[in-house]
């Protein structure tokens, strides 16, 4: 090619031609080849340059082609007014290119009537044409399927005829095996082979053979009218295709089909979204469009208490969510609910004492509506755990309510200036009246033990009259009385806890433990014969043959000798009990413990004690004083002796000596011995896990007490393993037991579930790893539990829920 | 997880009819052919097998879930027929 032919064809296109024909072919193969709006450009340069009738039949072409292409884009609108502009401009040929954007329009509007009746008699390149805009457009196989324009032996109407029935068979019941047959004869070039796809996922979805759906729509084209439902499918059978905006049609689809699950699926991807977003507004309205899918109240009670909960962890105003849970205001019953959910959501942040205010509302609004009776267990079980959620530390307690003492309390509540629900004895009194149930009389009984013993007692005592057959208030007042010493009255009525079950370990344990109070103040107000004659009656009970109980009453019956003058009675009775006991240093321990109760001067320490005695006369002489509910009185060398020298011990000794270093508030005791017991495998491991936990718990330092719950939830595992219910109950008491990390801000939630969920084997074999380990033993803060820190009153989360007790107390 | 929905009984259930649904639901899965099914009726059992406990549920429960999402779970996966009509609403729908 020469420059000159190579300058004509990098000519601009909007440059004027000097070759009108070589034009008139360029633009008819832009038409040919879709590019219409080049060819439009062209075709119009072409025309103003030449004027001539050849040009003004390119131009319209170029302009049918361009609207063509916009009715291809369901750009309706835009072709029709270009339609409208090319009548004007060549009114000659108005008839010809409006009525072609009238037929387009009206096919889109879904009346395929005109282009089925030219379907009927199109030569085949335009029957070609047809059918593939009866791909895009056929929304209704039915209207194919009835066409009258079309001959009944019509390939394409017989075969949208087994489409149509097979689209309203699978969407109406279980398609009959071998009846997606009837679709073969369909080829994939048929304007039809969309909806084959169509109902053979349709088909897969009701079978739940979800891959097959996904199948059968990912081979739907895209540009064809059946794929409008290729994101509601893939949107039913689930993640991650969210819709985005939904129409109506689909949400009232989904809402049919899959009982509002998928929508609620959609909600539910926006909602988590904007929380992680803390879009309050988003979410409020996600939560808004959720609720009313949930069809049964327990999914709207679940979805409701998980989103006050998310809403409470990242502490967004809870305003405006509660005004939509509690939008429904003629369903009075889900309003009470909402108020109990966030009663809940409160507690579980840890604001107790607002969790009150709103359960009080809860049960005042319920009873009053009669929908919970003021009588009955519903009330007493929830007035009682509104008192359960109380701290145990009573100052803690005054301090969510900004008092200085219980007086302070109650002259406010009689001044009206604190609900009744701030006192948790008045809930309890509360929870009496409604139900005078035996776990009430418990908390009672417990409630006003740490204030008041008399009125304890008194409780105790309505107890017994409402459940004459229950033995747990008779052994508390037999408690109560041995207490202040009314040793008549507790026989009286051990008496009676006899006559109900004489063989409870506890009645029994009780009858030997109030005769042995009994031969012991008889000894200190120098009554000996009368003492004497009570040891002779506990000897014979059933309870001193076991272990090694003989020594302890021996050794009271030595000290009555003793301050009775009869040294070498008593001398004699030591030399019988160490031939019994076998073991000098335990009867030394006895006799120094028993000799203390009496103000006795403690017996010689025996020579050359070796190490083995020394560990089992600690541990026999723990089980026993534990056993009698006495004090053990241990030298500190002794104990100090068996801390550092616990090699061979067995594990049952091990194990008496954890229990005894608790119980003898010395935790170093029970962290040796339970390090010795975990350096090897056997059937106490979860005790010594647990010992060692507790010990931990006793810890100066937070470092050492952290190890505490690891250990504590580990034993409670293996506990629960081996069966052993008691130390189950012991682990979980302990773990409720824990000081929180004062780390932790007071609102931030405990992890539902870092408690609860038990630990899996590798963190069990984790803990056991790290409590095996050398270690440097860790320095325990006294004898006792460390106090808890005293918190400050807990300002955001009141400033959190401040705007809604406003909200709630204008709108109830 | 609504142990009322697994095994298939009111709320105002008496102690002999969860006694018996629970029964039922084992026949249904029983332990060795259906290892996950029955720990779900076991545990559905556990929540409502006396009326303290049934009391506890519906007094304070239910727990919050972990996860929100976690909420469709409690929700049957339905497929209703319903006819071809809202199928084809939705084709006809989105362009008119």
């Amino acid at each position: 090619m020469s420059k000159r032919d190579n300058r004509a064809a990098d000519r601009s296109p909007m440059q004027p031609s000097t070759d009108s024909h070589a034009s008139r072919a360029r633009i008819e193969s832009l038409i040919a080849a879709g590019k219409a709006r080049e060819a439009l450009d062209r075709a119009k340069q072409l025309f103003k340059e030449t004027r001539s009738a050849e040009a003004e039949a390119l131009v319209l072409a170029a302009y049918e082609a361009r609207i063509g292409a916009m009715l291809a884009k369901g750009l309706y609108d835009d072709a029709e007014a270009l339609a409208a502009l090319v009548g004007q401009r060549f009114p000659a040929h108005r008839d010809r290119i409006v009525p072609l954007v009238k037929q387009r329009k009206s096919i889109a509007g879904g009346d395929l009537r005109t282009l089925l009746a030219e379907l009927a008699s199109a030569a085949p390149p335009r029957r070609r044409e047809i059918e593939a805009i009866l791909g895009r457009e056929l929304r209704d196989p039915r209207q194919l399927a009835d066409a009258e324009a079309l001959p009944a032996g019509d390939p394409l109407r017989c075969a949208a005829k087994a489409v149509s029935d097979l689209f309203d068979a699978v969407t109406s019941g279980p398609l009959a095996p071998g009846a997606l047959a009837a679709l073969d004869g369909i080829s994939r070039h048929s304007p039809l082979a969309p909806w084959k796809l169509l109902i053979r996922a349709l088909d897969a979805y009701y079978r739940r053979a979800d891959g097959a759906v996904r199948a059968n729509v990912d081979a739907i084209p895209p540009d064809s009218a059946p794929a409008r439902l290729v994101p509601v499918l893939l949107h039913l059978v689930g993640p991650p295709e969210p819709l985005d905006r939904p129409s109506p049609a689909v949400g009232a689809l989904g809402r049919a089909v899959g009982g509002g699950r998928p929508v609620l699926r959609n909600h539910l991807a926006q909602l988590v979204r904007a929380l992680e977003a803390r879009d309050a507004a988003t979410a409020v309205s996600a939560v808004e469009r959720a609720l009313p899918l949930c069809e049964s109240v327990s999914v709207k009670q679940v979805l409701a208490a998980t989103v006050l909960q998310q809403w409470s962890r990242l502490n967004l105003s809870p305003r405006p969510l509660v005004a939509t849970l509690q939008r429904d205001r003629r369903n009075l019953e889900w309003q009470r609910d909402t108020a109990r959910l966030i009663a809940l959501t409160l507690e579980r942040a840890g604001a107790w004492d607002q969790a009150l205010i709103f359960w009080d509302g809860y049960l005042a609004d319920a009873n009053r509506a009669g929908a919970t009776p003021a009588t009955g267990r519903e009330t007493s079980r929830v007035l009682l755990h509104m008192a359960g959620l109380f701290p145990a530390d009573r100052d803690e307690a005054l301090d969510a309510f900004d008092l200085d003492s219980e007086d302070e309390r109650d002259a406010m509540i009689r001044d009206g200036e604190l609900p009744e629900c701030a006192d948790p004895g008045r809930l309890l009194a509360r929870a009496r009246q409604a139900d005078p149930d035996a776990r009430v009389f418990r908390a009672l009984v417990a409630h006003w033990e740490a204030r008041d013993p008399r009125r304890a007692e008194t409780e105790a005592e309505g107890w017994r009259q409402a459940h004459p057959q229950d033995l747990e208030p008779l052994l508390y007042l037999v408690r109560a009385a041995e207490r202040r010493g009314a040793h008549r009255k507790a026989i009286e009525l051990l008496d009676e806890a006899e006559a109900i079950n004489r063989l409870h370990p506890e009645v029994r344990q009780s009858r030997f433990r109030l005769l042995l109070a009994g031969a012991e103040r008889r000894i200190k107000e120098g009554r000996f014969a009368l003492a004497l004659a009570d040891l002779d009656r506990l000897e014979k009970e059933p309870v001193t043959t076991a272990g090694d109980t003989f020594a302890y009453l021996g050794a009271v019956r030595s000290a009555a000798m003793r301050r009775n003058g009869d040294g070498a009675g008593a001398a004699r009775l030591h030399q019988e009990l160490a031939s019994r006991l076998g073991n000098p240093t335990m009867l030394w321990l006895i006799l120094s413990s028993v000799g203390e109760l009496f103000s006795l001067e403690p017996p010689d320490a025996p020579d050359a004690v070796s190490p083995a005695q020394a560990v089992q006369a600690l541990a026999r002489s723990c089980d026993l004083f534990r056993a009698l509910d006495r004090p053990l009185v241990a030298p500190p060398d002794l104990v100090a002796r068996v801390e550092g020298d616990l090699d061979g011990a067995s594990a049952a000794d091990l194990h008496s000596l954890c229990i005894g270093g608790l119980a003898m508030g010395r935790p170093a005791l029970t962290y040796a011995a339970s390090g010795q017991g975990l350096s090897c495998d056997g059937s106490l491991l979860h005790r010594f896990l647990l010992a060692r936990g507790r010990a931990l718990a006793a810890a100066a330092s937070r470092r050492d007490r952290d190890r505490a719950g690891p250990c504590l939830r580990a034993a409670r595992e293996l506990a629960g393993r081996a069966r052993d219910m008691d130390a189950v109950r012991e682990a979980s008491s302990a773990l409720d037991a824990l000081v929180p990390s004062p780390e932790l801000p007071p609102w931030v939630p405990r992890q539902p579930g870092a408690d609860a969920e038990p630990p899996t084997p590798e963190e069990i074999a984790r803990c056991l790893r790290a409590e095996r380990a050398p270690r440097q033993v860790p320095a325990f803060s006294g004898d006792k539990a460390p106090r808890k820190r005293r918190r400050a009153r807990r300002r955001m989360q009141r400033d959190l829920f401040d705007d809604l007790f406003a909200f709630l107390e204008k709108d109830p | 997880m609504n142990p009322f929905e697994v095994l298939g009984i009111d709320q105002t259930a008496g102690d002999e009819a969860v006694r018996a649904a629970y029964l039922a639901a084992v026949r249904r899965s029983p332990p060795d052919r259906d290892p996950e099914g029955f720990r779900r009726v076991r545990e559905a059992y556990d929540a409502v097998r006396d009326e303290e406990r049934r009391l506890a549920l519906r007094l304070f429960g239910p727990a919050p879930l972990e996860r929100l999402e976690a909420v469709l779970d409690e929700v049957p996966d339905e497929r209703r027929f319903v006819g071809p009509g809202p199928w084809l609403d939705v084709l006809r729908g989105d362009r008119a």
